[in-house]
């Protein structure tokens, strides 16, 4: 009898800890997905989770889909590629970084950098934050830069902090604003040593329309 | 008029009559006394709801009943589900918030005719109303200052609930996967 109440016990609680797995989802995602679509990318949350990859810009990029009306596989296969990219940076990095390193890895990698460019950058920043470099990287690449030759000014600039690297954009930035050419504009600024002009405060200007 | 004293007294006559039982019925009484004819099984629920009610004596080691104890409080606060509680994005949004200081930053659109602009981004949850843009005296330039903490952004505009618009002034999004783009934003914290 004692045995048969504790098999019983058991099955019930295995019951209900597979129904609290099956029930778990992102609370974010009720009501802005569909049901179908809501399932699917708790399913890869799950499993990035497991992984150890951030989940946070995943339900972003979901929640970015649903606000803008895009069809249920439409998200779900925008969900998965970016957990895959999350994977990839993370194998590039290495272990021990944070999740705003590996997202801004993600990027950095679909804008086309190399995955050893991320590993060189994580090597030469040793103990620092490499999040800001790839975003830099990144939004080089994005101005029309090529991402071989916005990584290689990026790492060039390896030794410098946060600050040095947005200033050193936004000035990159300014000078394709007034004409010259993306490259041009990049070269510039390396042969002009642009790490002594950094903006010590890193902090955004004002905005411009 | 017949006296009720007398037929009260018949009525308890008649009462009183022995009455003759059939040697049958004498017979049957006694098959059943005999035993033969067991008492009624209680069905499945019957037993389950005696089984209930009874006192019963469960003898469990120790490490039994502390694994049960472990499991059962695993499966209570299932810390495997974030955020169910309503606000639970509230919640982590204010924790990342408070993790550093936030940086006071304005975002400019310029829509004349624009009857509505909001901003919508990863710091919002994508909201579509959520950061609506104030209409400034001149017409047509829309703004709102945002706290944002150090980290990377993605955002556009939405201009009468309908087009969405990057901003002008900062970065494209490379990620763009449904077709409208982004902007992005960085804000450094080191």
């Amino acid at each position: 009898m004692l045995r048969r109440v504790i098999c019983g016990s058991g099955v019930l609680l295995a019951l209900a800890l597979a129904g609290g797995v099956a029930q778990a989802q992102e609370p974010r995602l009720v009501g802005r997905l569909s049901d179908a679509a809501r399932a699917q990318v708790d399913t890869i949350l799950e499993s990035a989770r497991r992984d150890g990859l951030p989940s946070e810009p995943l339900v972003d990029r979901a929640l970015e889909g649903a606000s803008k009306r895009a069809p249920d596989a439409l998200i779900v296969a925008a969900v998965r590629r970016l957990v895959e990219e999350l994977g990839a940076a993370r194998d590039a990095l290495g272990s021990g970084v944070s999740d705003a390193e590996i997202a801004a890895g993600a990027s950095a990698l679909r804008a086309g950098a190399r995955p050893d460019d991320l590993a060189q950058l994580r090597a030469r920043r040793a103990g620092r934050s490499v999040t800001v470099a790839e975003a830099v990287l990144t939004d080089l690449v994005a101005l029309g830069i090529p991402p071989d030759t916005a990584a290689a000014a990026v790492l060039a600039m390896a030794e410098t902090d946060d600050a040095a690297y947005l200033a050193f954009r936004r000035n990159v930035e300014r000078d394709v604003a007034l004409g010259a050419t993306p490259v041009a504009a990049l070269m510039s600024r390396v042969a002009g040593g642009e790490t002594a002009v950094a903006d010590p405060t890193g902090r955004p200007g004002p905005r411009k329309p | 008029m017949r006296d009720p004293d007398q037929t009260l007294d018949r009525a308890i006559q008649t009462l009183r009559e022995p009455v003759e039982i059939g040697e049958a019925f004498d017979r049957r009484v006694m098959a059943e006394v005999a035993g033969g004819s067991a008492p009624r099984r209680p069905g499945p629920i019957g037993r389950a709801g005696r089984w209930l009610i009874q006192p019963h004596v469960v003898r469990v080691s120790p490490l039994v009943a502390l694994a049960a104890a472990a499991a059962l409080v695993v499966a209570l606060l299932r810390p495997w589900e974030r955020g169910v509680e309503p606000g639970a994005a509230a919640t982590q949004a204010t924790a990342r918030s408070v993790a550093s200081a936030a940086v006071p930053t304005r975002f400019m659109l310029v829509a004349p005719g624009a009857s509505k602009v909001t901003l919508v981004g990863d710091f919002n949850d994508w909201s579509v109303d959520s950061t609506p843009l104030v209409n400034g005296v001149s017409g047509g330039l829309w703004t709102v200052t945002v706290p944002l903490p150090p980290g990377r952004y993605r955002y556009a505009f939405l201009v009468d609930g309908r087009t969405w618009r990057p901003d002008p002034g900062a970065p494209p999004a490379l990620d763009d996967d449904f077709g409208r783009p982004n902007s992005v934003l960085t804000i450094g914290g080191s």
